[in-house]
């Protein structure tokens, strides 16, 4: 960790709270009842103590906290002027620990864990207090409730096993107990730099209210794909407690296929409206796909992939996967048709890297296409799948024109939901 | 939070009416189970116990004691549907955030030790049903406390709740037995809304046991967190209320059967019992060996049920307090804390009913106290967190409601207290 140079220079939020300051008479000022953190890169310091009613106080205050020298224990200072006292309200970038961190749970950012908060590390640095680690181990707990050196003697006396400290950097913990610490803004760039799959599993973890306000902090794009990988129910859940405008900016980034899913698991006129929202195009895909059951072909395939005529050379093909790639689901094969668009072949981008860019798709395309129907069911599709082994079937109509393409991670989505979600 | 407050009965019938019947209807299956799960996962193996002695000790004298009961288990249990469907927290995760570590550590203790004894006397009453069909107790609570252990770590959650909702519907097995006793009707009718109160300590701690058995403290963590697992939002709330009000109307029908079945053969044939095994054998020469086999049956659900439930809901509420994973969808490795917790009150509740010379009647006894201890302090964190706006935002109690809830609870724990005074002095 950081900074730990000098251990005996460590102090914990529980050997703080309850401690009076002592003013320069030897009388006690008020006890601290919780501790102002002004948020400072990479630390937090504290600046001030919420005092208890005192002597000569009615009402309880914040208090500078004093400066700290070695081994001071109850707190003493040595003047009292009135500028140390303000009101108890909180500035922007300040917390009150006990009241955000304590007992309180937090976001792991670096294990992409949700954990309970039991203690709080101090450092004690150019004389003032820093917050430098969290405590969520079992060895916190038994400290806050006074068995501490019980459960030592015990295990250490039974077992010769000495329970260890379990600490999380400050740097990697994200407060999640109320909306406002989400929207503080070292919240931004710590959760970006968890996976969405992670992100998923946090948010499976908290809370019905956690979860939404959670949600809302992260920006457009990751709150999409943290939402694709996130379990079904918790998606509709989710997007319930958003207005349709908002809903729909997200839902527009995620890939078209995950987009009908979860529009299809939405209450009718709540989809309705987020597809009123949706730009124009892919509302219109959407529903399209929507009007096939889900665990159909027509159901699990997206309708963002590519086609072209035979008679299209490579270079011409290749240039136009560049530009529209962004905006397709999947790009690793190229499907061909006539003019009704009647499927003819397929040729992976792979193969039209290799061949010479003046070639025509005609001459290049592979004819012995696999394709389904709109109807097929999942499993016929999985027994493709293994039998050829695809990335990606295309779906066809009565009249053999190309509708969809299916790729092979929403099909196992739907034949293997238990792997991977938990 | 949302705006719209306490909803009266008639603006609940009114939006149900709205929503179009068959709609309303679909959506209160769907959401129903917590409040209906909870309650009849109450009338366990200590419960059917407390009320055959009940119906043998006393007859039809202490019938009328489950209509306040009754009312106290809703006005309770709506509380934590209440604060599961608003905070969407389970109560030890609130009482944590609010009373700290050190209450919260020792609430723990004291809270598995009660469910732990509440446990093992699951075990014995699948020992002793079992034992009436001829199954020896050394083959039934190994098997049973396998089947147990397999049905959540194995299944996952949504087919566990079906099977416990499937065990409710056995609880008939108890009306069935009550009609075949050939009951007087307008005697027992009588009774239910006549109160008798005799002040022998006798009668006192029988009326204290019954209300002790009926609201335990287990129940309001289960309750609650079961609410919150189900995703229940405020929108739905009117339709949790109308579960727990359903919930609560059956474990009191269930308890009127077997206290009556009790009081019109038993009692009134001067037979005394002291276990529910004795009050199912003494059945069969009075009201037929079917009876008997219902009875028993009855028994042996109702203690499969609770012995699968107690070990998972305090595996729950622990982890939930200490910020450990805990859900039964994940793997062993993922949530070690939660299995171990789970797996050993199975263990323990199983190996002691199986040590000969174990005093189980003792060990029983003291889980009832434990739970009498633990009550009232659980009684007064809901209050404090429920009448919590920063909590509870507007769907704090009510003037009303708050006047009625510490009239309860403040009964509830003179009961309470009184039981365990009595049961220490004598």
């Amino acid at each position: 960790m950081a900074v730990n140079a000098e251990p005996q220079d460590f102090l914990f939020l529980s050997e703080i709270l309850g401690q009076p300051i002592i003013g320069p008479e030897g009388r006690s000022m008020g006890k601290i009842m919780d501790l102002v953190v002004t948020l400072a890169e990479p630390y937090p310091i504290v600046t001030d103590a919420l005092l208890s009613t005192g002597e000569g106080q009615k009402t309880a205050m914040f208090y500078r906290f004093p400066i700290i020298g070695e081994k001071q224990s109850p707190f003493r200072v040595h003047s009292v002027c009135a500028d140390d006292f303000r009101a108890p309200s909180l500035l922007e970038n300040e917390l009150l620990l006990k009241d955000a961190l304590l007992d309180k749970q937090i976001v792991d950012t670096h294990g992409a864990k949700v954990l309970r908060v039991n203690d709080l590390q101090f450092l004690t640095a150019r004389q003032s207090l820093h917050l430098v680690h969290v405590d969520v181990g079992f060895r916190g707990l038994m400290r806050r409730s006074g068995l501490e050196k019980a459960v030592d003697l015990f295990l250490h006396g039974l077992f010769d096993y000495d329970l260890p400290n379990q600490f999380i950097s400050w740097k990697f913990v994200q407060p999640i107990s109320s909306p406002d610490l989400l929207r503080l803004k070292i919240a931004q760039d710590r959760l970006s730099r968890i996976h969405p799959a992670d992100l998923a599993d946090i948010i499976e973890d908290l809370d019905m209210r956690q979860r939404s306000a959670f949600f809302k902090s992260l920006d457009v794009e990751t709150a999409a794909e943290t939402l694709e990988e996130t379990d079904p129910k918790i998606q509709v859940s989710l997007i319930e407690d958003m207005n349709a405008a908002e809903a729909s900016d997200i839902i527009e980034e995620m890939s078209l296929s995950e987009a009908a899913d979860l529009l299809g698991d939405l209450p009718r006129e709540k989809a309705e409206g987020i597809l009123k929202e949706m730009e124009r195009d892919m509302a219109e895909d959407v529903k399209e796909l929507l009007a096939h059951p889900e665990e159909e072909a027509g159901g699990l395939m997206t309708s963002a992939f590519l086609y072209f005529l035979p008679s299209e050379a490579v270079d011409k093909v290749i240039s136009t996967i560049r530009h529209e790639a962004e905006d397709m689901d999947f790009i690793y094969y190229v499907y061909i048709v006539d003019e009704n668009e009647r499927l003819l072949g397929m040729i992976s981008l792979k193969e039209l890297l290799v061949a010479p860019g003046e070639a025509l798709l005609s001459e290049l395309m592979d004819d012995r296409v696999v394709s389904v129907h709109l109807d097929e069911d999942k499993d016929e599709i999985a027994e493709l799948f293994a039998k050829y082994g695809l990335m990606a079937i295309p779906v066809v109509d009565d009249g053999d024109r190309i509708k969809g393409v299916i790729l092979f991670k929403n099909l196992l989505e739907v034949v293997a939901p238990h792997l991977g979600k938990n | 939070m949302p705006e719209n407050k306490e909803e009266s009965p008639k603006n609940i019938f009114q939006r149900l009416s709205q929503r179009g019947f068959w709609r309303s209807l679909g959506l209160l299956f769907a959401l129903i189970g917590p409040g209906i799960i909870t309650s009849n996962v109450d009338n366990d193996a200590g419960g059917i116990t407390t009320y055959s002695l009940a119906g043998a000790q006393f007859g039809l004298s202490l019938l009328w004691i489950l209509i306040p009961i009754t009312i106290a288990l809703i006005i309770i249990q709506e509380m934590c549907a209440r604060m599961g469907v608003v905070s969407g927290k389970g109560l030890s995760d609130l009482i944590r955030e609010r009373f700290g570590a050190k209450i919260t550590v020792y609430l723990m203790i004291v809270l598995f030790l009660a469910n732990l004894g509440n446990t093992i006397s699951e075990f014995a009453g699948i020992a002793a049903s079992l034992e009436i069909f001829g199954v020896s107790k050394y083959i039934s609570v190994p098997f049973g406390a396998f089947f147990v252990w397999w049905l959540v770590v194995k299944g996952n959650y949504k087919s566990v709740e079906k099977v416990f909702l499937v065990a409710c519907l056995f609880y008939i097995s108890y009306i069935i037995s009550g009609f075949m006793g050939k009951p007087d009707w307008g005697q027992i009718g009588k009774a239910l809304i006549t109160p008798t109160i005799r002040t022998d300590p006798a009668f006192l701690t029988m009326a204290v046991g019954i209300i002790g058995t009926t609201i335990a403290p287990w129940m309001q963590f289960y309750l609650q967190s079961s609410v919150v697992d189900k995703g229940l939002k405020a929108e739905d709330y009117a339709y949790t209320r109308i579960d727990i009000i359903a919930g609560s109307f059956t474990v009191n029908i269930v308890a009127f059967f077997i206290i009556m079945l009790c009081a019109v053969t038993l009692f009134q044939n001067g037979i005394k019992i002291e276990t529910a095994k004795d009050a199912a054998q003494a059945l069969a020469p009075l009201a037929g060996a079917y009876c008997t086999w219902l009875f028993a049956f009855g028994l042996l659900n109702a203690s499969l049920f609770a012995a699968s439930i107690l070990p998972l809901s305090t595996a729950y509420t622990i982890c939930e307090a200490f910020g450990w994973e805990s859900s039964v969808n994940h793997k062993f490795t993922e949530a070690p804390q939660f299995y171990w917790l789970y797996s050993l009150m199975i263990f323990l509740g199983a190996a002691i009913i199986l040590f000969p010379n174990m005093p189980l009647v003792a060990i029983m006894f003291y889980s009832q106290v434990i739970n009498g201890m633990l009550l009232p302090f659980i009684l007064i964190f809901m209050l404090l967190l429920i009448n919590d706006r920063r909590i509870m935002g507007d769907y704090v109690n009510g003037k009303l409601m708050n006047g009625v809830t510490w009239l309860t609870v403040g009964v509830l724990i003179l009961l309470s207290v009184a039981m365990v005074i009595s049961a220490v002095l004598s």
